[in-house]
């Protein structure tokens, strides 16, 4: 799984690429907390994370979103996910996350 | 091997009301706009055959006991039951017609944990009247018999446990061991849920295995630890595992509340390559349209997730039985 970070009108948005499961839930686990980070200097103070890239996750990635989330909400940072592909929207509909998370279909409508 | 269902709902047995019959009935007649039956055989084999399950059927009300047919009874092989629900009522009257037709009356039971929804059909267990019963109680747990001693005290049950006319044994099984039980072979792993739950893992002599893993939570600051569920789960012919919640409610407003999904119980069922998986422990407050959509949605889940051989995704309900 790759991993970049850009600034878009003073919010980080966060691209994974590929797939989160098993075995690479760490990684994605890492990123998104370093990206909370980033987040909470940045002015906006929000991170969107971009799923334009990605092809699906498991339960183990959908956790980790939470947990960011958490880490968010506790560093004043607001949370939205981008530009998910078909397969992710119906497991965020599958799993409710799209109750729990904004979702939105381009990164201007999360800033 | 074969698994019998006698209760799937988790927490609080539930019964369906007036309107939720008519209900059923109204979306039946118009299932059936134009159609005529010659007798009440046809119209059976209309609803069995042509109605979809929430609208013909029910998923039932029941809390958790789920019957394990391992060996052959003609050759004495014992009853074998997980947890006392209120299923356990309708369990214990069948049990009776068997054992005049010759059924060993030895009964094991194993028991997830103690909370009332699991062990509150016992005070209604008729083979434990029957003075020619052995009953012996497999748990995890060391204070089973006090649990089950203390609903019988005369402030919650009219009946006292000591008045109960079968020989009750009590055995805590410990997390490692391997035992031979019955016509099985049992395993057992400690879960996290309130005062703690425990999975059982049967295999029996053809080396079909059943997984009995309900009331457990995969938290997730754990998930590191989930590699060894996937390993209890490895290659079993059933999982039956709690999948009360969705993803989301088991992460925010219900977390800490003890109970799995849809989404991880197909991730763990994956990671061991188990063959189906059973979804159980029902939301109590879930109608059966309800019970059928997560149904649906878990079938799909695994579709978009599958990497290997495909898992079958069945929906537990009372009644159910599955042979293996």
């Amino acid at each position: 799984m790759q991993w970049s970070s850009t600034q878009h009108q003073g919010c980080i948005v966060a691209s994974p690429d590929g797939r989160v499961d098993e075995a690479t839930a760490e990684a994605f686990t890492e990123h998104l907390s370093s990206s909370v980070a980033l987040a909470a200097d940045s002015p906006g103070k929000k991170l969107i994370v971009d799923f334009a890239e990605l092809d699906y996750m498991s339960s183990r990635g959908l956790r980790a979103l939470t947990l960011a989330k958490r880490q968010a909400d506790a560093a004043g940072v607001a949370m939205a996910l981008a530009r998910p592909n078909e397969v992710m929207r119906e497991i965020l509909a599958i799993s409710r996350y799209d109750k729990l998370f904004a979702v939105t279909d381009s990164i201007e409508a999360a800033i | 091997m074969l698994v019998r269902f006698w209760g799937t709902r988790g927490s609080l047995p539930v019964a369906a009301t007036a309107s939720i019959v008519q209900d059923k009935v109204a979306h039946a007649l118009l299932a059936a706009s134009g159609r005529t039956f010659a007798d009440l055989d046809e119209a059976r084999t209309f609803a069995r055959d042509e109605l979809d399950f929430a609208t013909g059927g029910t998923f039932g009300g029941a809390t958790t006991c789920v019957e394990i047919e391992a060996g052959h009874p003609a050759n004495g092989a014992p009853y074998i039951i997980c947890d006392m629900g209120s299923g356990l009522r309708g369990f214990g009257l069948d049990a009776m017609r068997r054992c005049a037709e010759g059924h060993a009356r030895v009964y094991h039971f194993f028991m997830s944990h103690l909370h009332w929804d699991h062990i509150m059909g016992f005070p209604f267990f008729v083979p434990a009247f029957d003075p020619n019963a052995h009953i012996v109680i497999h748990a995890g747990h060391e204070d089973a018999e006090e649990a089950l001693r203390r609903q019988q005290e005369e402030i919650s049950f009219p009946v006292k446990f000591d008045w109960l006319r079968a020989k009750i044994e009590f055995r805590t099984l410990k997390v490692g061991e391997t035992y031979q039980i019955g016509a099985v072979q049992v395993e057992l792993m400690e879960q996290h849920h309130s005062h703690s739950s425990f999975g059982y893992r049967f295999t029996d002599a053809e080396g079909k295995v059943v997984v009995f893993s309900t009331d457990s939570e995969h938290k997730m600051d754990r998930m590191e630890g989930e590699a060894d569920v996937e390993q209890f789960f490895g290659q079993a012919d059933l999982v039956i595992c709690d999948t009360m919640y969705s993803l989301a409610d088991s992460v925010s407003m219900k977390e800490d509340w003890g109970h799995s999904s849809n989404i991880v119980a197909i991730d763990l069922c994956h990671g061991g390559r188990a063959k189906r998986l059973a979804l159980f422990h029902h939301e109590p407050v879930y109608s059966d349209a309800d019970i059928a959509r997560m149904h649906a949605e878990s079938v799909r889940y695994e579709e978009l997730t599958r990497e290997h051989d495909p898992l079958e995704v069945l929906c537990a309900y009372d009644g159910l039985e599955i042979s293996l």
